[in-house]
């Protein structure tokens, strides 16, 4: 591999003593002039007809400057499927919908004169579960399903509760079954949860007079935002002007449209003043997006010698109350069930279905944690029923050059090498014999491989705008946004490599300002240092041509003869003819006063090679690089309690090349906690009237410091992928999505007993210990 | 309301608030010290921890009335004009740091522990971090942030005193 000066170095990150001095701002910390405080009111019923809403009481109340209700509107919004509406209209669809708002001089009073508004309900039927919202008699939660705006590629079924019905065939499944020799199928559930960043959504909406509408906003989706916001309110999309401070976490749920709608409809009675809305963490759980809901029935079929000949999955998805968000993951859990392996025959559908819960949105892994958690348990049994050893299973049939993706894409040596991986984890956990059974406690040891297809769009393009100042330092600016994963110092050691000088003299961007920030589509699906890190190399390259060009004036030669090397640019021949970069990245000024030339500053976005949709088949070009990589871990049971610890957790990813140690490591080691947190511990639950019954942090459990494993390694395989920045791909995602299964498998390798769904709790596991030895729950 | 007095980062400060009025609305609110964070307002993230009296307290709950005549100390107070105070260095040079809205909160913990305890076991210096959640990093930069911090307050002592 290429040596590499300052990318694969660890650089301090730009954001990090803003950050550990307190002085970074978020959200919750911006205050405007003339700001005023809107508090909302949700609904009793999950599911239910809205009689009547009596505001009078409220608007009389102290401080109240308005109340507003979703009555008389008429906007809906989504970019997928245009079913999301800012308040609620004629019906109440789930518990943490916005029914009303009060607006008034302090959150207290406005929070307060919730209470003065009355609300008279006529309940529905409520559905929780995909599978009970399918039923033939259930009632529909959208009426009009089928009739609002959606992507051609985005099937509803009109009638039904049934938003999207997607459907994936490759080969013949009906041959590649016939062919099986063994078959194994189970039903998985991965439950909705909550990606529970620190920091809540917030937005601050101002409709001005000189009517723009400025915001700011929690979101990692800037320019989606204006673009639905220019669309709801008739306005010129730049006359939408949206800021992004920093961001206390995201995790996937900040992305799309959440809150922003709701609070700009809120702000648009009250023209004039910046309206503030700040979501209490119980509101950050019931009203604005949820995480999985995603429950996968999955039939494999294998010859004796382990080759995989098909595959079926069916995936339920509770989409929740509107599908706009949640659509595409039930599509991307779809056409990823097939994990790291590569299936010659199958049929994969997803089903997104309304249900009376909250819209499931974005969680890191996108589809991909739920599809994994399916099929390397499977493979696991497989394995178990073939009598073969299961890393012998997967060998056989990893995706790599050569192979087909279920999608139909072609792989080469530039995806990454799954088997260094799966070598990297063996090496670091099945080398050595784990401890046998003690009074106290039983251990364990699970795998998973895992593969990540990336997420775009037609239109997904990052963008990268760099100028050089006077005293040769540069300024970058990205529309990306920085949610913690450390894509400020991405920016600053990718533009210091591409342009060959010391990061220190080169500033990054903080805020996103859509204003002034290129264009981005939106910071999602681990892209932005693939993307992003592309459009500043092809941004850098413009750069250094237009220094070249001044440079060829100055000292009189034809460009192709100049070298630059981030100080000077010179004659490659005789480098003595120079002329410093300091000199000529303003233009050249002559002895006398008189430039030639032009300021150095350059522009360039990164689009997807080749992306398409869906084709009649459901498969299609995703346009980037795929990632592999590989998870196991060592746990323990205790036998007394049931409690899994979790001792040593492997992690392993072909990321093509490493841009920060450090920050890659902390960035993976965040991740399996996160996934540790959802195999043991995360589940939200609904009581039958649809409310959540663990909206709170000492409700829903997320994993704290002494739930951490004991000891992580994590190890990166560097094979050059050929789209991003000296051939770095994604990670952002990945650290998740063989985290359940490689638990799952670990506790079947400790006590005997097959999971399928998860959190695996404590109780679940005393239970199966003491009932039979041998059985699947 | 009624008056309370104490200090913030060695200042002297007065504001009227009502008794059962929380530290941490005071704080940011009004005298727009916003370093400590709001992160789910019933006890359980610890993203609002500031030091009171040498002890840490959440301050998302903490009544006005429990503060009379209080010392407190906020993320904002312990830097020395451009220099880092050590804990602070050592959770940046270790990483710790993604997101940064739970950081204050650590900072100020591992403060309250290092000012009465230079050298704590490893029990405690992390056990008081169990009331910290972490969405981002796994805690294991955390881990590594607060060894380190127990290392820099040492060497910050020693140059103090050659």
């Amino acid at each position: 591999m290429k040596q590499m000066t300052y990318v694969g170095k660890d650089i301090e990150r730009p954001d990090a003593i803003g950050k550990v001095t307190g002085k970074t701002i978020y959200l919750d910390d911006v205050k405007l002039p003339g700001m005023l405080h809107a508090a909302i009111l949700r609904p009793k019923y999950a599911h239910a007809m809205i009689k009547s809403i009596d505001t009078s009481e409220a608007e009389a109340m102290e401080g109240v400057v308005k109340v507003v209700t979703g009555q008389g509107s008429d906007i809906f919004y989504g970019d997928n499927i245009a079913d999301q509406i800012p308040m609620a209209v004629e019906k109440v669809r789930h518990m943490g919908e916005p029914l009303a708002a009060v607006v008034a001089e302090t959150l207290e009073q406005a929070r307060a004169a919730l209470k003065g508004i009355k609300v008279e309900y006529e309940p529905l039927p409520v559905y929780t579960d995909a599978l009970e919202a399918m039923k033939d008699d259930a009632a529909l939660i959208h009426e009009r399903n089928g009739e609002y705006w959606h992507l051609p590629t985005l099937p509803p079924v009109p009638g039904t509760n049934v938003a999207c019905h997607y459907t994936l065939n490759k080969g013949d499944i009906q041959a590649g079954m016939k062919e099986a020799e063994v078959t194994i199928e189970g039903e998985f559930d991965y439950p909705l949860g909550s990606c529970a960043a620190m920091e809540t959504h917030g937005t601050i909406a101002w409709f001005k007079e000189d009517r723009q509408i400025e915001v700011w906003s929690t979101t990692i989706c800037p320019f989606i935002v204006r673009e639905d916001l220019a669309h709801a309110y008739g306005r010129p999309i730049g006359e939408v002007r949206v800021h992004v401070v920093d961001l206390g976490g995201c995790f996937g749920y900040k992305s799309d449209v959440t809150i922003e709608q709701t609070v700009a409809y809120i702000a648009s009675f009250v023209p004039g003043h910046p309206i503030k809305f700040m979501s209490t963490r119980q509101e950050d759980f019931t009203s604005t997006l949820l995480g999985h809901g995603i429950r996968t029935r999955m039939k494999i079929g294998a010859k004796k010698d382990g080759t995989v000949t098909g595959i079926e999955a069916t995936v339920f998805h509770t989409t929740g109350a509107y599908a706009d968000t949640g659509v595409n993951v039930a599509m991307a859990a779809a056409h990823n069930a097939g994990g790291p392996y590569e299936f010659p025959n199958a049929n994969l559908q997803g089903y997104s279905v309304y249900t009376n819960t909250p819209p499931v949105g974005a969680f890191r892994g996108y589809g991909h944690q739920e599809s994994h958690l399916a099929v390397e348990i499977l493979m696991d049994r497989l394995a178990r029923k073939l009598k073969m050893d299961p890393f012998q299973l997967r060998e056989k049939n990893y995706l790599g050059p050569g192979k087909t993706t279920c999608l139909g894409e072609k792989l080469w040596k530039t995806n990454g090498d799954i088997n260094a991986t799966v070598t990297k984890v063996k090496d670091a956990l099945f080398k050595t014999p784990k401890p046998k059974e003690d009074d106290t406690y039983v251990y364990g040891r699970g795998f998973a491989a895992i593969m990540k297809s990336p997420k775009g769009a037609p239109f997904s393009t990052k963008g990268a705008y760099l100028k050089f100042n006077h005293d040769g330092s540069v300024s970058v600016n990205c529309g990306g946004a920085e949610v913690g994963q450390g894509l400020r110092a991405v920016v600053k050691q990718v533009t210091a490599e591409a342009l060959k000088i010391s990061p220190d003299r080169v500033r990054s961007f903080d805020e996103i300002d859509t204003q002034y920030c290129p264009y981005e589509w939106q910071t999602i699906g681990s892209m932005f240092t693939t993307q992003g890190g592309r459009a500043i190399v092809r941004a850098a390259e413009k750069a250094i041509a237009q220094l070249k060009k001044t440079a060829a004036q100055v000292l009189r030669v034809d460009e192709d003869f100049l070298e630059y090397d981030g100080d000077s640019v010179f004659l490659k021949s005789d480098p003595s003819v120079s002329v410093p970069v300091t000199e000529i990245c303003r233009g050249y000024m002559y002895p006398d006063g008189i430039t030639v030339g032009e300021v150095v500053q350059a522009t360039a976005d990164s689009r997807l090679p080749r992306y398409s949709g869906p084709d009649q088949n459901g498969q299609g070009n995703m346009g980037v690089s795929y990632t592999f990589g590989a998870q196991g871990c060592d746990i323990r049971i205790e036998k007394k309690t049931g409690t899994v610890f979790v001792d040593h957790f492997a992690s392993s990813f072909d990321v093509g090349r490493v841009i920060n140690p450090m920050i890659i490591r902390s960035v993976v080691a965040g991740g399996v906690v996160m996934g540790i947190g959802a195999a043991l511990y995360e589940k939200l639950e609904f009581d039958e009237k649809g409310k959540m019954k663990n909206p709170r942090f000492n409700q829903y459990h997320i994993p704290r410091f002494n739930e951490a494993p004991g000891k992580q390694t994590i190890e990166f395989v560097e094979t050059p992928g050929e789209i991003g920045p000296f051939g770095a791909r994604g990670i952002g995602e990945h650290p998740l999505l063989g985290v359940a299964p490689a638990i799952v498998n670990a506790i079947y390798d400790a006590i005997g007993v097959e999971f399928s769904e998860i959190p695996v709790t404590p109780q679940q596991i005393l239970a199966a210990m003491s009932g039979n030895d041998k059985k699947e729950v | 309301m009624e008056k309370f007095t104490f200090t913030v980062n060695g200042k002297r400060r007065t504001v009227e608030a009502e008794p059962n009025d929380k530290l941490l609305d005071i704080l940011r609110e009004n005298l727009n010290l916003t370093g400590a964070k709001r992160g789910c307002d019933n006890l359980s993230c610890a993203a609002c921890t500031v030091v009171v009296n040498g002890k840490t307290e959440k301050s998302c709950m903490l009544q006005m009335k429990k503060v009379q005549g209080a010392e407190i100390v906020t993320v904002e107070g312990i830097a020395n004009g451009m220099d880092l105070h050590p804990i602070q260095r050592a959770l940046v040079d270790a990483g710790a740091v993604q997101c940064g809205y739970c950081i204050p909160g650590i900072v100020m913990e591992l403060y309250a522990t290092l000012q009465a305890n230079p050298n704590p076991t490893d029990d405690e210096l992390f056990s008081p971090l169990n009331e910290h959640l972490c969405r981002c990093t796994g805690y294991e930069a955390i881990k590594d942030g607060a060894k380190l911090a127990v290392e820099y307050m040492k060497k910050a002592k020693t140059k103090v005193i050659a």
